[in-house]
């Protein structure tokens, strides 16, 4: 057997359109994502027992549920529910966010889980008011204490969003397959779509453990 | 007047009872060290003075003023503003990690009693100064030795000017090298004729700061007298037997 690379020149073009496509909906659901997923982290640990059951089976279902079939859900029979049409940006963006809600709602939680009794007791030896201490000591040593296990989140969600393709959504999975097919050269190119895709997520996931590493240093005094 | 009058104090945690009607008084120059077998109450005590425990009954009062009053199923009233007039060191220090040293002593002053962040911060520095610190104001708690930690708390709790500081195990989980230089800071404090109320293990330094030693066992005060008395000629054989084990065991 033959490889011959030289032809993925002729294609780079669409790859890198492919990849600007995943990188911005991927980018999209981590912002919403994020936003939701705080939401969703009051929710499952508030007081309140309704809000309580209604976020934590929420939480559970899309943790519980493979993501593929989320997004066939999501892309044919949403826009059927709510008799609207979505195009196939707009139904990836929302699959995917509420998907990442729930898993980064998870690290939110264990982070203000983690944070020890004794911080609540300096608080009221300190006589700060509830709303202060929420929000200059709780709420910052939570989100410090999360980032690590957020960062390891954004790299799963830009690995998963390659299930896209198989709505026919074009990211760099998709466009892969189609240059594959046309070209008859599956190992070249889908060897290429691998090292791209590794290309991100490698930096990445270095950039997890550096986080982790200097970040557990400060919060862990 | 006692300046603390703790009066029938009741205190459980579901079943276990830790006191069922525990009374203590402290006048306005004391400084109370609280000594007994493990178990018997001691940190319990300091935490319902500073309103961290919820007391099923029993009166604290605090100079003038009614502070605590205990009633069952979480019914206790407390004085807001006279808690504000309690300090508390803990044991494990309980710094904000992610707060510099000045940002520690800063947050509640400005955050809660609204004192200007210029004003908060020059008398950060100046306690800072105070204590050896000066150098450590911008360093963050994890750049900070057991002992360093142990004293920028005592700073944080100074800058609200309490009338009564709570100590509770300050140097227990410190390097015994460590130690001193937290109990100096204690000891500096107790000259400039600052009111408190000390948990510790460390009899040596309870004989030098204490102006009264509490030894209470099972909830209960078995004696109280200055130190050169509970340690020299120990009334009650309980005391005794404690201080015997203790003594002992610290060679």
């Amino acid at each position: 057997m033959e490889l011959d690379f030289s032809f993925l020149l002729e294609y780079s073009g669409v790859l890198w359109r492919g990849l600007l496509t995943t990188l911005q909906f991927v980018g999209l659901a981590v912002v919403l994502g994020l936003i939701w997923g705080f939401i969703l982290s009051m929710g499952r640990t508030s007081k309140n027992l309704f809000i309580y059951w209604i976020s934590t089976l929420y939480v559970e279902f899309f943790r519980g549920t493979p993501v593929l079939v989320q997004l066939f859900w999501i892309f044919f029979c949403l826009p059927l529910f709510l008799g609207v049409d979505m195009s196939g940006f707009t139904s990836a963006v929302i699959a995917l966010s509420l998907y990442s809600g729930a898993i980064t709602s998870e690290s939110f939680r264990a982070a203000l889980k983690s944070i020890e009794a004794s911080q609540f007791d300096a608080c009221t030896a300190l006589g700060l008011p509830n709303g202060v201490r929420t929000i200059f000591v709780i709420l910052p040593q939570a989100v410090l204490r999360a980032v690590p296990n957020l960062l390891s989140n954004v790299v799963s969600l830009f690995k998963e969003s390659a299930l896209v393709s198989a709505v026919g959504m074009a990211d760099l999975m998709y466009v892969g397959q189609n240059i594959a097919n046309n070209v008859a050269r599956p190992i070249e190119i889908l060897s290429a779509v691998a090292i791209i895709y590794f290309c991100i997520g490698f930096p990445l996931t270095r950039a997890v453990s550096m986080v982790e590493g200097r970040l557990l240093k400060v919060v862990k005094a | 007047m006692a300046f603390v009058e703790i009066d029938g104090l009741i205190k459980r945690y579901g079943t276990l009872s830790i006191f069922e009607g525990f009374d203590l008084n402290m006048g306005s120059t004391d400084r109370l060290v609280l000594i007994g077998p493990s178990g018997c109450g001691k940190s319990t005590l300091l935490r319902c003075m500073m309103g961290l425990e919820d007391i099923a009954g029993g009166t604290i009062r605090l100079g003038d003023d009614d502070y605590i009053d205990g009633a069952p199923n979480g019914k206790m009233k407390l004085n807001r503003q006279v808690q504000k007039e309690v300090g508390m060191v803990f044991q494990h220090y309980t710094l904000f990690p992610h707060l510099s040293v000045l940002g520690n002593l800063c947050l509640a002053p400005v955050r809660s009693r609204g004192i200007k962040k210029s004003e908060a911060r020059d008398k950060a520095l100046g306690l800072l100064e105070r204590f050896g610190l000066a150098d450590r104001a911008n360093f963050y708690p994890s750049q900070l030795s057991g002992g360093q930690k142990q004293r920028v708390a005592i700073a944080r709790a100074l800058m609200l000017d309490p009338k009564l500081m709570l100590f509770d195990e300050v140097t227990s989980a410190l390097d015994p090298e460590l130690v001193v230089e937290v109990e100096n800071t204690m000891m500096e404090l107790a000259e400039a004729g600052m009111p408190m109320m000390i948990v510790t293990h460390d009899m040596h330094f309870a004989r030098n700061i204490a102006t009264q030693v509490v030894f209470q066992e099972r909830g209960k005060v078995i004696e109280a007298a200055p130190p050169k008395d509970l340690f020299g000629n120990p009334q009650q054989d309980r005391t005794r037997d404690f201080l015997r084990n203790v003594l002992h065991i610290e060679g």
